[in-house]
């Protein structure tokens, strides 16, 4: 235990391993500069929205770097093994950034609609995707655990940003004091997991546990449940999942799109990676939780969609139900299935940040009612938003031809491929309860309008912006494309997980 | 001679024409309208006839031998290939088949003549002509089909045809009721053909006649019964033998040529003619004897609830289910050949009877109650006298046709030591004679109980609308709707003429009944010619009975029995003759002057309880539709109210309501207070480190 | 003119769908635009099916027209097509039903036209796809995509409850096909694990035999579930009265004639080559719920006050008669319940046109509300009265032929189901004549009286169904020799892979041939 204190020197840097945090860091930093340079002058507005952009394209083109660098010279690990680049990481970290984006383009009009502080929300935007990228490359249980807390403390100020709206405030708390919580419990997990193996660092518990066998393994398993508590918490997995509907309601809708979609991407990240990696010999130990978290999260998720009345309330749950297929990816603990999980995510994406532009469009000012039945006749009353929320809506019930089905699909295939098959049937059995409530969402679009409804009425008059027209073309565009022709998306999941199983055999 | 037999395989020309004329008056009848439609079919009719000559020609020009061969058979085209199964859509000629197109297409014309007068100014004249057509195309489909299959398409078009012709004036419930009940009824036989076949091509691969000569030798006895058996079933419905003759008394809905085209010359007969066509099933089984008590205990109830009837064509109608239990009764005792003979006979003095009934019926301005007749013989002589050939034709007065027929079943019956039967038959024999007797005597002679009691310019009253029916018709409602049209007391549908037995007699029209018009007569005329002298065909002198020796190809293999002397022969003759006699003499006597009162028949007072029961026809009708409208149509509702609705579609609906509850009970978790939630969290927690532990304790 | 190289069978697939995105593009406010639109594609494809007809060769077993591209191959996933005796006339019919169906919605659908025949054209696409995919997940995928059009064709221009009845179209079918999809992904996994070859391609699954016996019961109840809830197999049935009621007609009539066929057509296609031991097995369970449905449809159809509700109830008779053919596992049976698969959608058809004629005369489907319009409609009638006939398997029409082979091979099979089976044949006389009486005889009054009678549009909708009804009756064979070898070679694998042994009828049949020989 004690011979795991090393002296402290100064690790090598490689740069590129860490580019894109980084740069998204700087960003940030530089917009609150703008800010406190420019004060409340007309122009902050532009040119905070300047800088994210030169900043966000700096990332891509620095994560499009590191994905070809992976590709040629696979993984490579450094600051003393606390990073690790490899194309599981910049697979999600790519998918951070593309729901960091579209929430941001969303948001500008909705900051406009609301006039929020744009530069702040900016900041902390960016603070809070910096945390993801860094959560998607970390590898050491210390560098997630930091990561989780970038993350997420900007997060509580994003949840709680709209000050017009009590709603909002009482989102950011709930979310602050749960997150607090939750975060012991997995800084508890490391201590536990450290205690048991002498390392935090990811690949060093992996190799501690191939070349050792542990004469009580209670310390290390009760840190290993603790640290799936931890995650478990932000990607939302029942019993864990209680903030859900009241956060995501009660955010406002854009920060609600980012958190469904960049934050389970990190989430998961995270997850996979200590789960998949770290703990794999010790699977068969930590699978029948997960199993059962998987089941539970499916089923609580999927019924808890029927009744609901609020559209943002029902994508909480949606989205729960969501992180329960991913669970059942994570729990084959098999390439097959981490690559499964990689493809949903960076479906569900698109999905999930399509439908919340939507209901950002369609809730009023004061962004409060997002009531199902005030979508009546949407279909009539504008055409192409019904369409593209119903084509949401499918997608995540799993029709075919939308991304939603493929994914689904690879899941299945994955929990099948393991012999889990009570599992996939419960699966199964969630997307047919789960269709029901998306279902609503799509009879309350296309039933036949009511005249003199003046909050539907109002719909018509409603000016969509080119941001978010944008994000909405790009979301429906790939719905479709990754229902239709999946094969080249799936190909990359592919490369990402193969260049990420090599874990274990990689030289450390 | 192989010319004669290529002849043959034109027999498929016979069914064709009038097939053809359905067609033709279906699409165009309306156009033509009356009375050319009315022409045309008729025409068509008595081609079909001549065809059926030449046919007949065809046939007695090839050596006794080949005239039922195999050869005989013509396939049209294959009609069902799959699997083993192979039928072919094609004819069979040989005497059995020939003899019936003959009786179909002969009387058929006659009965087309007819309808040419009776259905004059009817709004649907020309349709009426194109079901007639399509009957009779049916009907000898049916009998010149190659296997048993085409036989059944013949049978279930005939069944398509009675529906349509009982229910043609359909705006009368009644009417339509009655139609869909004899359809109904039919179908229960149907069952019996259906499974008769598939038993059959389960044990033989086949459905052809021509195998069934060679094959019913070759199963076992058992399933030749069986199968005999659900083809007794199936000649029940068409015939109308007990069980299932509940249909043919309320068929008197449709228009009477179509009671005469059904009863005497077609549909009735199919059942006798299936079992003809499959007599070496009854040859090698003991069916027979089922068979044979069918039908004689048909005869005997039949014509004791003949003798009440008030109803003029009611009374032939059971009539007719008596006689065809006499055939059934020969075919039975594999008297083939008389039971053949007595269809042909029957078909001529019935079918004169329902004509002629049908002209009394039309002169009496549609009254058909025989209570409210008498002494019609003054307004309508040549009816009057036809009939009265008919009758003593069908009560067996000697040389008139029905003596021979009914005769050579009787003795038949005794020759074959059936003494039982030999004594039902007997019986019911003494039975036809008194109510055709009555019948006879009500209708044209005695009192004239149309006038109104006080004389003839009372009649205004009489013009007050037909009689209204009771209960009575009701109560004959077929299968399930029992309670429903009952219950539907709709005004505006026309009240049906039909009388029931304890109908009130009605209003007396004062009207004096006039002749039908000679297109009417005509064919009535003919057909008592024939009744009168058909006997001939088929004398008891064994050099003169020709029938027999046509028909003997087509049953092959059955032992014909002949009197041990003349002496015994003719003393069974003289017998059936002496029973007859009693019978015409009783009823005369009771009879001779009418009725005094309309409303009390003596026979009726005479039988006193008993009436009721022969009257209502052993309410065995009665009870049927009670038992389908009340328990069966309880059970049904029962299915759908209860089972489907709530039952099966309640679980379904259970299911989802099911997962709503789960969702209320979800959201109702989500109380909004942060402390539950992270209560939430710790239970989780531990949840799993107690797993975690309970692991490390195993 | 040959096929040749040309993809016939994706063009029949993808036709109609292309239609449909045509349609979507054409102005709301022109609908005539898209009838045009919808007319030419499905006239189109039409063409595409007779001529598939004519090119298909009789008496070949296996698939014809094969086409197969890569789809998903990391995944083990292609996109094959290909037509077999079984599926052809499915297409075929498909083909049939679905210029009718658009005329016979000229007048019942008078808003949002452009919506409505965009919908109906996809759902034809996707039924295409239905009977032609080779592939299983495919296959799915059609099999899901059919529940999309017709889930707003229903909620979109159904009537009353037409919110619930399209929710529980889609919830209770998708029901069952997520076992369905559960099922097949877990039997593709068995195989690869057992070759090491991840596919769905039907034709490879089938020809692997590797199951053990509960594996694959397990798999075939998974699939059984999804088939029998479309078929419906009683006790699935429940949505199908529902949903007729709501569905527009024209919804109706693709429904009954094809939709509900799907489920026969899976039994057929998949469950006896994926499962043929588990086939066997389950087999006597399959033909008691078959006799019951046959049975108790008739019962409950009988009592219905709601004409569409009498034919919907009839139908899961006539589906009972179906599965009995498929499952008498005989040849001659499953020949029959193919080709009722292929005559029920012309007289079921037929009825549910008229019905619709009805309707859109009287705005009611409620039998006690018509009476005696045979007198003011007597054509009306007329047909009605034809294709109720037809229906209850009168010889000399299509629905005879189906219902004799179906019943002689569950007789040969085994008995007593047959025996049973065939007392539908009286029940079916009593619902299909009691509605008929009770709709149009007696004596018209009021709107009933002054009844129009067909007019030339609707003539045209009906009779081709009823007059090819009476020629598949009458001449059958042309049909039979399509689809017997396909059938003849699904039992001999069905042999080949489990304990079964067809019943063959006895060999008298020789001896009588020898017999009569001598007679000549």
């Amino acid at each position: 235990m004690i011979a795991a204190i090393a002296p402290i020197t100064t690790p090598s840097v490689n740069w590129l391993a860490i580019a894109p945090e980084v740069t998204i860091g700087i960003t940030a930093v530089l917009v609150v500069l703008a800010r406190a340079l420019l004060r409340r002058r007309p122009e902050v507005t532009p040119v905070a929205y300047a800088i994210t952009a030169i900043g966000i394209i700096t990332a891509a083109v620095l994560l499009v770097v590191q994905w070809n660098d992976v590709q040629d010279h696979g993984p490579t690990r450094t600051m003393a093994g606390m990073v690790r680049l490899d194309g599981f990481g910049v697979f999600l970290g790519i998918v951070v950034l593309i729901a960091t984006t579209m929430a941001i383009l969303v948001a500008v009009a909705y900051l406009r609609r609301e006039d929020l502080e744009v530069p702040e929300y900016l900041a902390l935007m960016l603070f809070s995707a910096m945390g993801m990228l860094t959560m998607t490359t970390a590898n050491d249980l210390i560098v997630v655990f930091i990561a989780l807390e970038i993350l997420s403390i900007p997060l509580y100020v994003l949840a709680a940003f709209d000050r017009n709206r009590l709603r909002s405030q009482e989102a950011g708390i709930k979310y602050f004091v749960l997150g607090a919580f939750s975060s012991a419990i997995f800084l508890y997990g490391i201590a536990l997991v450290y205690g048991a193996t002498g390392t935090t660092s990811i690949s060093g518990i992996a190799i501690f546990l191939r070349g050792n066998v542990l004469f009580e393994q209670g310390t290390l398993v009760a840190g290993i449940a603790l640290l799936l508590v931890g995650l478990g918490f932000k990607v939302a997995a029942v019993p864990f999942h209680m903030w859900t509907p009241d956060v995501y309601q009660g955010a406002p809708s854009p920060v609600t799109a980012f958190m469904a979609s960049a934050t389970k991407a990190a989430g998961f990240a995270a997850l996979l990676r200590v789960f998949g990696v770290a703990f794999l010999n010790y699977r068969t130990d930590w699978q029948p939780i997960v199993w059962a978290l998987a089941a539970l999260t499916l089923v609580v998720g999927s019924i808890g969609m029927l009744l609901q009345v609020d559209l943002k309330r029902l994508l909480a749950y949606s989205s729960i139900a969501h992180a329960g297929y991913v669970l059942m990816a994570l729990q084959t603990a098999s390439p097959r299935g981490r690559e499964a999980a990689l493809f949903y995510l960076f479906v569900y994406t698109f999905m999930v940040v399509g439908s919340f532009a939507i209901v950002t469009v369609l809730s009023m000012k004061g962004d409060d009612d997002h009531s199902i039945a005030g979508l009546k006749g949407l279909a009539f009353r504008r055409p192409v938003l019904g369409t593209l929320l119903v084509l949401f809506m499918l997608g995540q019930a799993g029709i075919p031809l939308t991304g939603g089905f493929i994914a689904k699909l690879e899941v299945f295939e994955a929990t099948a491929n393991a012999g889990e098959y009570v599992l996939l049937a419960i699966g199964a059995v969630a997307t047919v309860i789960a269709a029901f409530g998306y279902l609503r969402v799509a009879m309350s679009v296309a039933s036949s309008p009511e005249d003199e409804d003046p909050v539907a009425e109002g719909i018509v008059h409603r000016k969509v912006d080119v941001a978010t027209w944008l994000v909405l073309a790009v979301c429906g565009g790939m719905t479709l494309a990754l229902g239709i022709t999946p094969s080249v998306f799936v190909h990359w999941a592919r490369d990402a997980t193969l260049l990420g199983a090599h874990v274990l055999t990689v030289v450390l | 001679m192989s010319g004669s037999r290529d002849l043959l395989h034109l027999a498929w020309i016979i069914p064709a024409l009038p097939l053809f004329g359905a067609a033709f008056l279906l699409l165009f009848g309306k156009r033509i309208g009356e009375p050319v439609s009315g022409w045309i079919a008729t025409a068509l009719m008595a081609l079909a006839f001549v065809w059926s000559c030449v046919m007949l020609m065809a046939l007695l020009d090839l050596p006794m031998e080949m005239r039922a061969s195999v050869l005989n058979t013509n396939a049209l085209w294959s009609w069902m290939p799959a699997g083993a199964l192979h039928v072919d859509m094609g004819t069979f000629a040989d005497p059995l088949s020939i003899t019936w197109a003959l009786l179909v297409t002969g009387v058929g014309t006659l009965i087309h003549l007819y309808s040419i007068g009776y259905m004059h100014g009817d709004e649907r004249y020309s349709r009426f002509f194109a079901y007639l057509n399509l009957f009779a195309a049916s009907m000898l489909i049916l009998v010149l089909g190659s296997n048993f299959l085409v036989t059944f398409l013949g049978w279930e078009g005939v069944g398509l045809c009675s529906y349509l012709l009982i229910s043609f004036w359909f705006e009368r419930n009644s009417a339509a009721v009655a139609g869909k009940k004899a359809f109904v009824t039919n179908r229960v036989g149907d069952v019996g053909f259906l499974l008769a076949m598939f038993l059959i091509f389960a044990s033989y691969g086949t459905l052809n006649y021509s195998a069934v000569g060679p094959g019913a030798h070759a199963v076992s006895s058992g399933t030749a019964t069986a199968i005999a058996l659900l083809l007794l079933l199936a000649a029940c419905g068409k015939s109308a033998q007990i069980p299932l003759h509940l249909w043919l008394p309320d068929a008197m809905e449709g228009p009477t040529p179509v009671s005469a085209l059904i009863h005497a010359a077609t549909m009735v007969t199919a059942g006798v003619f299936v079992l003809c066509r499959a007599h070496p099933f009854l040859d090698v089984s003991d069916a027979g004897t089922v068979v044979a008590w069918v039908g004689g205990i048909t005869a005997l109830l039949a014509g004791t609830v003949a003798i009440l009837q008030p109803d003029i064509k009611r009374a032939l109608a059971y009539s007719t289910v008596s006689q065809l239990g006499y055939m059934f009764l020969a075919v039975g005792i594999h008297a083939y050949a008389a039971a053949v003979f007595m269809v042909l006979c029957h078909a001529f003095y019935k079918g004169c009877l329902f004509l002629g009934s049908g002209s009394v019926i039309h002169g009496n301005h549609d009254v058909q109650d025989m209570r409210v007749m008498g002494g019609f013989k003054k307004y309508m002589p040549y009816t009057a006298f036809a009939m009265v050939v008919a009758w003593l034709a069908i009560a067996g007065v000697p040389p008139l046709s029905g003596f021979f027929s009914k005769d050579e079943i009787i003795s038949q019956a005794f020759l074959r030591d059936e003494y039982a039967l030999w004594v039902v038959a007997i019986l019911a024999a003494a039975f036809t004679a008194v109510y055709m007797t009555r019948l006879i005597f009500l209708t044209f002679y005695g009192n004239e109980r149309f006038r109104v009691a006080d004389g003839p310019n009372g009649a205004a009253a009489g013009h007050e609308a037909l009689p209204v029916i009771s209960g009575g018709s009701d109560d004959d409602i077929a299968v399930l709707d029992h309670a429903a049209d009952a219950g539907e007391v709709d005004p505006d549908s026309d009240p049906s003429p039909t009388v029931a037995y304890g109908d009130p007699v009605p209003e007396p029209n004062g009207h004096p009944p006039h002749e039908a018009p000679g297109l009417m007569v005509l064919p009535v005329m003919v057909l008592a010619f024939l009744a009168a002298v058909a006997g001939i065909l088929n004398l008891p002198f064994s050099s003169m009975e020709w029938l027999n020796k046509f028909l003997e190809p087509s049953f092959r293999g059955v032992p014909d029995v002949k009197p041990d002397s003349f002496a015994q022969g003719f003393g069974l003759e003289m017998l059936t003759f002496a029973i007859a006699a009693c019978g015409i003499f009783f009823a005369y006597k009771l009879y001779k002057k009418g009725l005094e009162h309309a409303d009390r028949d003596p026979l009726d007072v005479k039988l006193g309880g008993l009436a009721h029961v022969f009257g209502n026809a052993y309410y065995y009708d009665h009870g049927i539709s009670k038992l389908v409208g009340g328990p069966g149509r309880a059970v049904a509702s029962w299915l759908d109210r209860v089972v489907d609705t709530k039952v099966i579609d309640g679980a379904v609906n259970g299911v989802g309501g099911f997962f709503k509850l789960l969702s209320r009970g979800v959201q109702e978790i989500q109380d909004g207070h942060v402390r539950r939630y992270a209560m939430g969290i710790a239970i989780g927690t531990v949840g799993i480190l107690l797993y975690v532990v309970l692991w490390i304790g195993r | 003119m040959t096929v040749g190289e040309f993809p016939i069978l994706s063009a029949i697939i993808a036709v109609p769908i292309i239609g449909a995105i045509i349609c979507m593009l054409t102005p709301s406010n022109r609908p005539e635009i898209a009838k045009a639109v919808g007319y030419a594609a499905t006239m189109l494809n039409l063409g595409l099916c007779a001529w598939l007809l004519w090119e298909f060769q009789a008496g070949v077993g296996s698939f014809q027209f094969v086409e197969t591209q890569k789809w998903i191959p990391t995944m083990g996933i292609n996109y094959t097509v290909g037509v077999d005796g079984i599926s052809i006339f499915m297409v075929a019919i498909t083909g049939l039903l679905f210029p009718l169906g658009l005329l016979a919605s000229e007048k019942y659908i008078e808003h949002r036209v452009k919506a409505y025949i965009a919908w109906f054209l996809f759902l034809e696409g996707a039924i295409m796809g239905i009977f032609l995919s080779l592939d299983l997940i495919a296959f799915f995928v059609f099999w899901e995509l059919v529940l999309v059009p017709m889930y707003f064709l229903i909620q979109g221009w159904g009537s009353e409850q037409r919110n619930f009845a399209a929710m529980k179209f889609f919830i209770y079918t998708a029901a069952g096909s997520a076992f369905l999809l559960a099922s097949t992904v877990a039997l593709a996994f068995l195989h690869q694990r057992a070759t090491g070859v991840l596919t769905f391609d039907y034709r490879v699954l089938a020809a692997w035999n590797g199951l053990s016996g509960t594996t694959e019961l397990v798999l075939f109840l998974g699939f059984m579930i999804a088939f029998a809830i479309k078929a419906p197999l009683f006790p699935f049935h429940t949505w199908l009265p529902l949903v007729h009621t709501e569905a527009p007609t024209a919804g109706s009539v693709v429904l009954a004639g094809v939709i509900i066929k799907m489920g026969a057509y899976g039994f057929i296609r998949f469950s006896f080559e994926l499962f043929p031991q588990a086939s066997v097995d389950m087999a006597p369970i399959m033909l008691v719920l078959a006799v019951i449905g046959i049975i108790y449809g008739a019962v409950v159809a009988a009592m219905q006050t709601d004409l569409k509700r009498v034919i919907a109830y009839s139908s899961v008779a006539h589906m009972g008669f179906v599965i009995l053919g498929i499952f008498s596992l005989s040849v001659i049976g499953i020949d029959g319940a193919a080709f009722t698969m292929l005559s029920h959608p012309l007289t079921t058809g037929a009825l549910f046109l008229v019905i619709g004629m009805l309707y859109e005369r009287r705005h009611t489907r409620e039998i006690a509300a018509y009476r005696g319009i045979w007198k003011s409609a007597p054509v009306l009638g007329g047909l009605f009265l034809i294709a109720i006939f037809a229906g209850i398997g009168l010889p000399g029409f299509s629905g005879f032929v189906g219902e004799f082979l179906s019943l002689l091979g569950t007789f040969v099979y085994d008995k007593p189901y047959a025996i049973v089976a065939t007392l539908g044949v009286i029940l079916a006389a009593v619902y299909g004549l009691w509605a008929f009486q009770r709709a149009f005889t007696g004596k018209p009054s009021g709107e009933n009286a002054t009844m129009k009678d067909i007019n030339f549009r609707e003539l045209v909708v009906v009779v081709p169904l009823l007059a090819l009804s009476l020629f598949l009756g009458l001449y059958p064979k042309p049909a039979l020799d399509r689809i017997e070898p396909s059938v003849k070679e699904r039992v001999a694998n069905l042999e080949k892979k489990s304990d079964y042994r067809q019943p063959k009828p006895s060999g008298i049949v020789k001896k009588i041939q020898q017999s009569s020989e001598a007679g000549k």
